[in-house]
């Protein structure tokens, strides 16, 4: 068995080099290139082709200099379990892994058993610098994980269900027994948001600055927290769920419902952008990968599926049972189940998951949230008796950009960062099921119906038109200026009249009045009387 | 006569190498000579010729005939011509056939001879044909005689040396006639060359030439010979236009034009300007020798430590110095402390005493200095002007305008003051003008008010009082108008109008009868000045309250800005008014009675009490209903907390088994019982909230049943609501519907096929749906209104397909998304030019066509970047991996 973690290794800069790997680095390039060219040969217009010819050109050189970029300043790669021979990967205990590891990854796995504050759930910032821990009853706790220093801790004697940080450690949201409400690092009140209602789960949009909550009555809500705005506020209208999560490629929000279904939801849309039926029972885990496209859901009926969310299909199905999922910012799936952590992983990039790791605490404790730990190889678990982390090898990304996150992040760079991403807040429309249709050409719609001014503006002008109407003079009185003023009147109803009947509105059939009579359910039809 | 004969042996000359022709043209010559002589008193004036003068200044003789005579030498030599050339058909003059041929030139009459001036055909015909008719001028030859004699005896030179000229004039004339006739032909010029070498070869070649006719051809018409030329020139401009061809195509195709890169401006920095400056004046001069101070410069180049020894100041020099600024500064700061002082006095005598001061000063100035007086009229005239032109004084300010808009009378005495002030400069600043005008006459009249104001006395007072009864009879006049039309027209309105005119008839004639009294009162005062004062105070107080009237006149102006209001406010407006009487009465009143004062507040601390006490009902009414509100909320809420309790109950029975840490409802259902403050009912969600009837209770408790059936349900509902279903059509009601016919026949086949068709669009329009294949995905069609302006509505100008533009966008440009290297050449603007560079015309030069237009760009391009910096680099580096 070997463990093996690639350290960085700094490769030389050389020109020289430039020539030979050029065919190595062409994939990434490609990566950078996003998609193919328009294809010229088409365009008639030889100026514009010469145009986006130029533009290829360089779009092509920017790929391969970023290609380069990452090549020589990303160079360090991402773990993995190895077995040799009859070895199983998911057979290797933490144990031994740690004995394998170097000293300051060895003291990332650790178990925190806090007996009485009941049920865990955590949340990490976005670096993974900071674990913040919400006991059921009330305990709250932020710790940084690198100096593994307990920063704050207070007790809310109130219900605690979920916790979430905001854009940094300064400030998180804890959903509460009655509302969620935001707390900063010092753990000071800061707002109490009563607009929620009782919140079961909590999801904060890092770029639009939203925070989404969904409430015992099915409710979603979407708080800005930048400018206190309720941006929506949508039943749901399919019970009270818990399960909710973000893709994090569209920040498109996810429901799992008690029917089976998986809605998801966008801050514009009072309806759900789509709903799929996902399985036979209720929905108790979603997770998404980080490339947006691969959602995992896992229902009651025993089913775990991998679904394509571009073409909403189901890519794989396993039956097995996840009380929570989460992935890896690498691709690894971890699932819960009871007191029995499982990671799975995708070897060849088919979207076929095999076992990888296994984990199981202690018996007895009830895992209620995994979730892995940004740019660094740990999962985080969450339980009935306090919160462990375990060493997942190949997990984490390994290289941190630090215009994204920066565990390592001093205070200047981070009020830097903070106001830059107030500046570059994305507006909520922007969040859609295609974000890279932003800026394309709009769908044409089905019935572009005249608004009412248009239409108002529409029948002045043709009004004027029938005013301006000029009349021959006619002999015998027929030219009388009564007449006249008659004929004038006449012609203008005329005009109006057909205008009407041209533009009538055509309207659409009421909706229909539902029908009272509840139908039973299937398992209780038998017992219905028969009409006769 | 000598040269006549070399003529004619030339003529033989010619007779023996040409060939026929020029043997009659000889003939005819010499047959005309002898016709000539006879005919030449008549003939002479003929024809088109040159005016003689010129024909002297050419030195021409006359050798070309005139066409008459020519016509009329071959008509008498007709024998021996093998062509006759006819007489050009215009000038036969048949029948006026022909237009004439208009002469322009001046012609003589025929009878008309000049005598003094001898013209020089008679002078040529002396010297041709002196032998022959000689007679004739006898009579001109004496008279040239004369003026010859008379030059000599003028000039004092012999005869001869005119008599010369006029010989050379003739010789010289005769050569040049040869010329001017044309008359060599090519063997004349062949002739000086006989015996010579290849003399014969010439001679046979042109004999060939002669025989073969040479015909000239007649030159093109102008039209094609212009298209041709037009031809070349294309030719050639097209040429000349290519050449650019591959330049302008370059241009077009380079992604980026620098224009007006290459300018030299010579200096660069400030730096190279300053070292060319040369010292020019004197004082210039001074500070360049001061600068250019070798000691100092040395001092300068050296380490500096001289430099301070040539700063040395004499120590007398700086004690000066500080004395000095000491001085100033005392000086200033007790000036300062002055003024302070001054500024901080607030008696008003003192100011006053000062402005008054200040103003003798000036007047004084104007009265001493005329150019100080000229300056302050000009100043003053000024201030005219701009008064004039911008109406400042004239209420026309915002401040101003509000406080008429709330009612001159609304103010207090500070405003008043101050508007009453500003009306006043305003009538100072345009009073000039009037006085100009009218010569002081308006001066008076306006004077005349401001005195019966002023002045106070009983009389002002009477005429005041008449006054205001004048006025209170137009007004009571006016009211009889009614609006006909308008709001006002309405019934309700009229009723009400009417009942304040009622009113305000009685009030006016209230007033008049106060009006009355109190001049008789005034009348009888000044009989006896005894009188209590407060009776006249109540007088007064009702005097005050007859001004409703003159509101009464502007009540319908009110009106029309809000008409929707009813009787209530217009009773409330009433009462405003009051108040506003009563308030104004306190400002007039009290200088006359003080108890009238008394009264006057009284009314409308009344008025006010009824404002109040209207006021505290409103408001206790809405706190009763506040209170009831809350009352019914807490009532209210008891019941729907039982209710969240059974929901919550029922959702736990739900989640029960999808829940396995059931600790999380149970502890939630804990809380939900406790709820019970006034916060939640106020929250709107739980308000309504409706008990889940019995079907709804077990529909919940059965949640999950049979999910894919519901599923396609609401598939189907989705799809109805966002395509919706035609229509089933039904049978008409109408003709035919009674007697069966209808339901015979069925329904028209006009309104199934349309259904049919509703039906085929709705299928169509189904399948076009993303989820139509998908069984268990329901994609919502409806477009985010909101999102829309994240597209673009068509596509921008030189795409033609959506995919090209599409794909075009597809990669990002920002500094976030691209190495720093590649970001200026993605970002760079179409033409770079600098602000106030002079952009030349595009000049020639030489490129391949083949190249590629990059290639010729580079070397410029580069030319301009600069070097790459290595810290962004690094940057950029980083920012790759978040596009990842």
């Amino acid at each position: 068995m070997v463990v093996r973690r690639e350290n960085m290794e700094t490769e030389n800069i050389n020109i020289g080099i430039k020539q030979e790997n050029l065919e190595e680095l062409d994939p990434k390039a490609k990566k950078y290139l996003r998609g193919d060219g328009a294809n010229l040969e088409v365009l008639r217009d030889k100026r514009l082709k010469g145009q986006l010819s130029v533009k290829e050109k360089l779009y092509g050189q920017s790929a391969k200099a970023a290609a380069m970029a990452e090549k020589w300043l990303l160079p360090t790669e991402h773990g993995y379990l190895e077995a040799e021979g009859l070895e199983k990967t998911w057979r290797i205990k933490q144990e031994t892994i740690l004995q394998e590891v170097d000293i300051i990854s060895s003291r990332k796995p650790f178990d925190m058993v806090l007996k009485d504050l009941g049920p865990y759930r955590f949340d990490y910032t976005l670096s993974g610098r900071y674990m913040l821990v919400g006991g059921r009853k009330g305990h709250l706790a932020m710790i940084d994980m690198i100096t593994m220093d307990l920063i704050k801790e207070f007790q809310v004697r109130e219900t605690v269900r979920d916790v979430v940080f905001l854009h940094n450690e300064q400030f998180f949201a804890v959903a509460q027994k009655r509302y969620p409400y935001i707390y900063n690092r010092h753990g000071t009140e800061i707002h109490c948001l009563k607009e929620h209602g009782a919140p079961l789960k909590l999801q904060f949009l890092d770029k639009q600055f939203l925070l989404v909550s969904i409430n015992k009555f099915g409710q979603l809500h979407y708080q800005d927290v930048s400018t206190g705005e309720i941006v929506g506020n949508y039943r749901t209208g399919l019970g009270r769920t818990d399960v909710m999560e973000t893709n994090p490629y569209n920040a498109i929000i996810s429901l799992g419902h008690a029917g089976g279904k998986v809605t998801m939801w966008k801050p514009t849309n009072p309806k759900p952008l789509v709903t799929m039926l996902c399985h036979h029972g209720p929905i108790t885990a979603l997770a998404f990968h980080y490339n947006g496209h691969l959602m995992a859901t896992a229902g009651i009926d025993r089913k775990i599926k991998l679904w394509d969310i571009r073409k909403f299909q189901v890519l794989r199905s396993y039956s097995s049972y996840a009380q929570s999922m989460d992935f890896s910012q690498k691709g690894l799936l971890a699932l819960s189940n009871g007191s029995q952590v499982q990671i799975w992983r995708d070897p060849v990039g088919s979207h076929d998951y095999g076992r990888y790791m296994n984990h199981s605490m202690v018996k007895g404790y009830q895992i209620g949230k995994v979730c892995f730990r940004p740019y660094e190889d740990v999962l985080g678990i969450g339980h009935s008796m306090g919160i462990s982390s375990i060493l997942v090898p190949g997990s984490g990304e390994p290289n941190f950009d630090s215009w994204v996150a920066n565990p390592y992040e001093t205070k200047k760079q981070r009020r830097e960062k903070e106001v830059h991403s107030l500046l570059d807040k994305l507006q909520p429309e922007t969040i859609m099921l295609d974000p890279s249709k932003i800026g394309t050409v709009r769908p044409p719609r089905k019935k572009v119906r005249p608004s009412k001014k248009e239409v108002e503006a529409e029948l002045d002008e043709t009004v004027q038109k029938a005013k301006s109407v000029t009349f021959k003079n006619k002999t015998k009185g027929r030219s009388k200026p009564s007449k006249k003023a008659k004929k004038k009147e006449e012609v203008v109803l005329n005009a109006k009249r057909s205008f009407r009947e041209l533009h009538q509105v055509e309207e659409r059939p009421l909706k229909k009045q539902k029908v009272d009579e509840v139908e039973l359910p299937k398992s209780l039809q038998r017992f219905a009387r028969k009409k006769l | 006569m000598a040269e006549k004969k070399q003529k004619t042996a030339k003529r033989e000359r010619m007779k023996a190498y040409a060939p026929s022709k020029t043997l009659k043209f000889t003939k005819s010559k010499t047959n005309k000579k002898s016709k000539k002589a006879a005919k030449d008193g008549r003939k002479r004036k003929s024809g088109p010729h040159l005016p003689s003068s010129f024909l002297r200044e050419f030195g021409l003789q006359k050798l070309i005939p005139s066409s008459s005579d020519k016509g009329e030498v071959e008509e008498e030599i007709e024998d021996l011509y093998e062509y006759e050339e006819a007489l050009p058909e215009e000038e036969t003059k048949k029948n006026r056939r022909f237009d004439p041929v208009e002469n322009y030139e001046y012609e003589l009459p025929d009878d008309f001879e000049d005598e003094n001036v001898p013209s020089d055909d008679d002078e040529h015909e002396l010297s041709d044909e002196d032998d022959g008719v000689a007679d004739g001028e006898g009579d001109v030859a004496d008279a040239s005689e004369k003026h010859v004699r008379m030059l000599q005896s003028i000039t004092g030179l012999p005869a001869e040396a005119f008599k010369d000229k006029k010989k050379k004039d003739v010789t010289l004339s005769g050569v040049q006639g040869d010329f001017g006739g044309g008359q060599i032909s090519i063997n004349d010029l062949l002739d000086p060359l006989h015996g010579k070498a290849g003399y014969s070869m010439l001679r046979k070649r042109l004999h060939q030439l002669e025989k073969t006719p040479m015909a000239v051809q007649a030159p093109l018409p102008k039209v094609e010979r212009d298209k041709l030329e037009r031809k070349v020139t294309y030719v050639q401009s097209k040429k000349e236009m290519t050449k650019w061809e591959p330049l302008v195509k370059r241009n077009r195709e380079a992604p980026t034009l620098y224009l007006g890169e290459d300018i030299d401006l010579g200096m660069h920095t400030v730096g190279t300007i300053a070292a060319e400056h040369k010292p020019r004046t004197e004082f210039e001069r001074k500070m360049a020798a001061l600068i250019g101070d070798p000691v100092v410069m040395e001092a300068h180049s050296k380490d500096g430590a001289r430099l301070l020894e040539l700063n040395k100041v004499s120590i007398e020099d700086v004690r000066d110095h500080q004395n000095r600024l000491a001085k100033m500064r005392s000086l200033l700061f007790r000036h300062e402390m002055k003024a302070k002082h001054i500024k901080n006095i607030k008696s008003k005598t003192y100011h006053r005493i000062l402005k008054k001061e200040r103003q003798k000063r000036a007047s004084a100035e104007i009265d001493m200095d005329p150019e100080v007086a000229k300056e302050l009229a000009i100043k003053q005239e000024f201030k005219r002007a701009e008064e004039r032109m911008t109406l400042k004084h004239k209420n026309s300010s915002k401040w101003a305008k509000r406080i008429l808009k709330r009612g001159f009378k609304a103010q207090d005495d500070g405003t008043r003051t101050a508007i009453a002030e500003q009306l006043q400069q305003h009538a100072l600043l345009t009073r000039k003008i009037n006085s100009m005008n009218e010569n002081s006459s308006s001066d008076e009249t306006s004077d005349d008010d401001s005195n019966e104001l002023s002045h106070g006395s009983d009389s002002g007072v009477s005429k005041l009082l008449n006054k205001a009864k004048d006025k209170t009879m137009k007004v009571m006049e006016e009211e009889d108008e009614m609006p006909k039309t308008g709001v006002f027209a309405l019934p309700f309105m009229e009723r009400s109008l009417k009942k304040q005119r009622e009113a305000a008839h009685e009030e006016a004639c209230l007033a008049l009868q106060e009006y009355e009294s109190s001049l008789g009162k005034l009348e009888g005062d000044e009989a006896g000045p005894s009188s209590p004062g407060k009776r006249s105070g109540r007088r007064v107080f009702v005097g005050a309250k007859s001004r409703p009237m003159t509101f009464s006149t502007e009540e319908p102006e009110n009106h029309d800005d809000n008409d929707s209001e009813g009787e209530v406010e217009v009773r409330e407006e009433e009462n405003e008014h009051k108040v506003e009487n009563g308030l104004s009465e306190v400002q007039i009143g009290p200088a006359l009675v003080p108890d009238d004062a008394e009264t006057g507040q009284e009314a409308i601390f009344k008025d006010f009490g009824d404002i109040a006490k209207k006021a505290g009902s409103n408001t206790t009414y809405e706190v009763s209903i506040f209170a009831s509100d809350t009352w019914r909320k807490m009532g209210g809420k008891n019941p729907s907390d039982n209710i969240k309790e059974k929901s919550a109950v029922a959702d736990n029975l739900v989640l029960s088994s999808q829940n396995s840490a059931g600790q999380d409802d149970n502890s939630d259902s804990d809380s939900d019982l406790e709820m019970v403050d006034g916060f939640l009912s106020s929250h709107p969600k739980s308000d309504d909230y409706k008990l889940p009837s019995q079907d709804e209770l077990i529909h919940r408790a059965f949640a999950g049943d049979d999910v894919v059936m519901e599923f396609e349900k609401e598939k189907m509902d989705v799809l109805n609501e966002e395509n919706p279903e035609p229509e089933k059509p039904v049978l008409l009601p109408g003709w035919g519907q009674w007697t069966h016919i209808q339901q015979k026949k069925g329904i028209p086949s006009i309104i199934t096929e349309e259904h049919e068709k509703a039906k085929r669009k709705r299928e169509e329009a189904l399948k076009k749906r993303k989820d139509s294949h998908l069984k268990n995905v329901i994609i919502s069609e409806k477009i985010d209104k909101k999102a829309e302006k994240l597209h673009l509505k068509n596509l921008p100008f030189p795409y033609t397909s959506k995919e090209a533009y599409e794909q075009s966008i597809r990669m990002p440009i920002g500094p976030d998304y691209n190495p720093a290297i590649s970001i200026g050449a993605l970002n760079r603007p179409a033409v770079i030019k600098r602000a106030g560079v002079i952009i030349n015309p595009i000049k020639y030069e030489d490129i391949d066509p083949y190249g590629k237009s990059e290639d010729s760009k580079e070397p410029k391009h580069k030319r301009q970047k600069k070097k790459p910096n290595a810290k962004k680099t690094q940057f950029a580096a980083r920012k790759v991996s978040k596009k990842s």
